[in-house]
């Protein structure tokens, strides 16, 4: 770590990225504390012109442990473009318009995260009507509730997908206790009744917007000081919070699970296995051996995706998912079926992959192509200062730096086929188990 | 030939020979986009999918050498893929590589398009998955794109542009290897061919390149221009009947205005006032969604933009010989569809009348002129319109839309609206569940009253009085329904 920026003394700046060790994140950045919580990591970078900023809460549905507010996290989104008396949102709008802005955000299990690219000329304006809406917010009732039916439309739109479905039934199934048993969208009864929420809504703000709980994240066309000044200028006196939500603790699962949804109109058959998986880890190898296990199993290099979707064509679609989640959560296997009759013994082939892998170590010039694969797949995602913004918001949502992506890569580069077996061993249990099918009418289940 | 005009030279194939768009830089990625004018526009009469299943047998498929397992296997360890986008006129192969693997990757790249190994299996395996990317994807479980794509067809009936790209059912289910062997002898040539390459290569590279290119027939040079779209003389009306929670519109005419055309950037000025792409500043956005909470957002565009509700920024080309002005409504509550779909032909028809407000003309000019940087800040991104640009014979996207937006004048706007928007002779495409429902709501002239959960300023109140009796002109000739299986079929 040698220090190549000189930096305001009040504050402990620290930075990575210059010395000569393999980093798959090949950016210097600066990682900075503000005295109130805020951090701050600026990533300079020499796609010209372009700024990303990418403000990461870390409150999402995970945070959403009173019953009947199931969604909440996902709704403060929306209302974050409510507006503040200085810029209420026409003004805010016409702002972001004038400025050629390209602004949104985004709601998940973990975090929120609030977007804009820009030009770099209008970083000063950018940062400081974000400043204003994290500190100032302020909506009235008749607001909230119009608000509250643009998610109801969100989650009709979505409604059309079975996929969407599966996921509320899938995690519905195989939690009992923690809140990653809903989505984010939450549960359609509790959107319904978001109208009648005003007051829990001013609660959530007050306990989430806060210092503590934010990352600001800066790439582009920027220096890290000019960067920090306006922070602290903008965000420097946004005051602190106390709130600490105990999320329940899931208990062990100790018998497998099953469920069935069944789709109105016509759709191929779906069949999900999930097993119960521990949340992110980079100090351990549990993470990247599973995320490895995810390619090595069901990618299409893989024997089952050769077999059932090029030799055999009974699957049109096979995938795998390993999320990198706070706390425990699902590692999902999903296959589309062509025929319904086929749907046991594609459950069957899974299965059977899954013991496989508990039983035998998995080959290692191919657990050499997955590490290639998956540094090469983050290598050419770097093309832009926004992409990398983004990658980068999903890492601080864990841990608050950049550098949690060197960690789990440092991970990847270590694993032995032996890691693999003992993630399976370890996870991918009977008893661990959630399998979730979907047929559309007139199809078996 | 009948008539002379069928010869007339277009400005995507008019030179008998490939076209090179190359980007050099100092990155260490390189980006291709090889694009062939051999969409579906061109494929032959009664094979519908003939182009799309091309396309995939050379994206998604084996190699004279290599089966496609060996392509997948020698793809992965450097995560790289070539993917297929198949429009009426373009198909674009794309994909990135690391410098690492460039070498490795182009020898794949140029086996699967100059070299296809046309397996019956693979065949098998990507016509299944063409039907089902119609019958599963688009009918069953996406009703916003169904809505876009029941319109488009819509449209252009009676063009090249009438069938959905990726064919229909039961031609698909008909077409056979042979077929597609022969539409990729006819269509895959020098003269429909735009070689895209940017990055970190070098000139000995691209002349590697274009040498190996260079191996395709030369290709006739020119193509006859599709007839065009049959003007809409009155409103009519398109419901897709299917069991779904929500009613999702889509609303829209065919337009002569492409990039080429000189009303191009006061058009493009019209329709992101009235409602820029996934962006709240639009105006029908604020009316719909902010003020009343109808949905999730409503837009407007002048060029085709599938895949809306999945990315951001449009895909670059999809160039065409003519376009659609379209409103998109996002999924609406079924009680609220009739004055969601009356809001939104106020809002076009108050457009049309009054033209673009003076801060309105301003504002978007501004932000059109910072937001095309955006449009183009990835090189596959750049590349792409740079593509474009040459298809339409304009000069660089960035630099063309920025010249215009200087010159352009608030008059300029409200002329080009006066001569290209349409508060009438539409056409409307509602996907929704019980279909006699809304056909009976769309032909009465009853008020479609609303009622919000929360207290609306006056002014928004006295709107809606006018708003809720907006006239929609559809007699009960006027409007079919279709059950959605019969879509695409």
């Amino acid at each position: 770590m040698i220090p190549k920026l000189a930096l305001a003394a009040s504050f402990a700046a620290v930075l990575f990225g210059a010395d000569s060790s393999p980093k798959v994140f090949p950016y210097p950045y600066s990682q900075e504390d503000l005295p109130n919580g805020l951090r701050l990591v600026t990533v300079p970078t020499d796609f010209p012109n372009i700024v990303a900023t990418y403000i990461v809460v870390q409150t999402g549905s995970r945070n959403e442990i009173e019953a009947g507010h199931t969604g909440f996290a996902h709704l403060f989104e929306h209302l974050m473009f409510r507006g503040t008396e200085k810029y209420p949102s026409a003004k805010y709008e016409a702002a972001l318009k004038q400025i050629g802005a390209s602004s949104n955000a985004f709601t998940t299990d973990d975090f929120t995260c609030y977007h804009t690219t820009f030009s770099k000329e209008d970083l000063e304006t950018v940062l400081a009507m974000e400043s204003d809406r994290f500190r100032n917010l302020k909506y009235a009732e008749p607001d909230f509730k119009t608000e509250t039916l643009a998610v109801l439309g969100e989650y009709n739109k979505n409604s059309a997908s079975p996929d969407r479905k599966l996921d509320e039934v899938i995690q519905d199934t195989a939690f009992d206790k923690h809140t990653y048993k809903h989505t984010t969208m939450g549960f359609l009864k509790d959107i319904q009744d978001m109208p009648n929420q005003y007051a829990y809504s001013l609660r959530f703000f007050d306990r989430y917007y806060r210092p503590e709980y934010t990352t600001i994240i800066v790439v582009g066309a920027v220096k890290a000081k000019a960067v920090r000044e306006l922070v602290d200028k903008y965000w420097g006196e946004w005051k602190r919070g106390n709130y600490q939500p105990e999320i329940p603790r899931e208990p062990v699962q100790d018998v497998p699970r099953a469920n069935h949804v069944d789709w109105p109109s016509p759709t191929l058959p779906i069949l999900t296995v999930s097993y119960k998986i521990p949340g992110y880890t980079d100090t351990a190898k549990d993470t990247a051996a599973l995320e490895a296990l995810s390619f090595l199993a069901f990618s299409p290099t893989s024997e089952l995706y050769q077999k059932l979707v090029i030799q055999e064509q009974k699957v049109d679609q096979l995938m795998a998912d390993n999320p990198f989640n706070v706390d425990p959560t699902l590692f999902g296997i999903e296959a589309r079926v062509k025929k319904p009759a086929d749907m046991d013994y594609v459950r069957d082939q899974i299965l059977e992959t899954v013991k496989t892998l508990r039983d035998q170590p998995v080959d290692a010039a191919r657990l050499d192509a997955v590490r290639n694969h998956l540094r090469y797949q983050l290598a050419l995602r770097f093309d832009n200062s926004d992409t990398i913004a983004n990658i980068l918001a999903r890492f601080v949502a864990l841990r608050r730096t950049p550098e949690t992506i060197d960690r789990l890569y440092a991970q990847l580069a270590q694993l032995t086929p032996a890691d693999i077996q003992q993630a399976a061993t370890k996870y991918l249990t009977e008893n661990g188990r959630t399998i979730v099918t979907l047929t559309g009418p007139g199809s078996a289940k | 030939m009948k008539l002379a005009i069928a010869l007339v030279l277009t400005a995507a194939s008019a030179i008998a020979q490939m076209r090179v768009m190359a980007l050099p830089s100092k990155s260490q990625l390189v980006t291709f986009r090889i694009v062939f004018l051999a969409g579906s526009a061109a494929d032959p009469p009664n094979e519908p999918g003939a182009a799309y299943l091309t396309a995939m047998m050379l994206a998604r498929a084996g190699t004279k050498d290599l089966t496609y397992r060996q392509v997948v296997d020698a793809l992965f360890p450097m995560a790289a893929s070539v993917s297929a986008q198949i429009d009426k006129e373009m198909v674009t192969f794309s994909g990135v590589t690391h410098t690492d693997n460039l070498e490795s990757y182009y020898k794949l790249l140029r086996a699967m398009l100059l070299e296809p190994g046309w397996r019956a299996d693979d065949f098998q395996r990507v016509k299944d998955d063409a039907i089902n990317a119609l019958r599963v994807n688009l009918r069953a479980n996406n009703d916003e794109e169904l809505g876009k794509e029941a319109l488009e067809q819509n449209i252009f009936q009676g063009t090249p542009y009438e069938h959905y790209s990726g064919g229909t059912v039961s031609a698909l289910e008909k077409l056979t290897l042979e077929d597609v062997e022969r539409f990729y002898r006819q269509q895959y040539n020098q003269a429909n061919l735009i070689l895209g390459v940017a990055g970190g290569y070098s000139p000995a590279f691209l002349e590697r390149v274009k040498e190996d290119f260079r191996g395709l027939p030369p290709g006739k040079g020119f193509r006859p221009r599709s007839n065009a779209p049959a003007p809409i003389t009155r409103n009519r009306a398109l419901i897709v009947d299917k069991d779904t929670r929500s009613v999702a519109f889509s609303i829209g005419y065919p337009t002569p205005v492409t990039r080429a055309n000189p009303d191009y950037t006061a058009l493009l000025v019209a329709s992101s006032y009235l409602g820029q792409h996934r962006s709240s500043n639009g105006r029908l956005y604020q009316r719909m969604r902010e003020a009343r909470g109808l949905n999730y957002g409503d837009y407007a565009y002048i060029e085709y933009f599938p895949r809306g509700m999945f990315q951001f920024e449009p895909s670059p080309n999809l160039g065409r010989q003519y376009e659609a002005f379209q409103i998109w409504i996002r999924p609406v509550e079924p009680p609220t569809a009739h004055f969601a779909l009356r809001l939104a032909l106020y809002e076009l028809d108050k457009l049309y009348r009054e033209g673009i407000p003076e801060d309105g003309f301003e504002h978007t000019r501004d932000f059109l002129s910072k937001y095309v940087n955006i449009l183009t800040s990835t090189k596959s991104a750049e590349l792409g319109y740079a593509i474009d640009s040459l298809y339409y014979g304009i000069p660089p996207y960035n630099q063309y839309l920025k010249t215009h937006l200087a010159k352009l004048t608030r008059d300029d706007v409200n002329h080009a609206i006066k001569r290209y928007l349409r508060p009438d002779r539409l056409v409307i495409v509602a996907v929704t569940k019980n279909g006699e429902d809304l056909k009976k709501q769309l032909l009465s002239d009853a008020p479609s009253s609303m009622s919000y959960n929360s207290p609306k300023p006056g002014d928004l109140v006295e709107e809606d009085k006018t708003v809720e009796k907006f006239p929609v002109h559809l007699a009960a000739d006027d409007v079919r329904i279709v059950p959605v299986d019969q879509v695409f079929e």
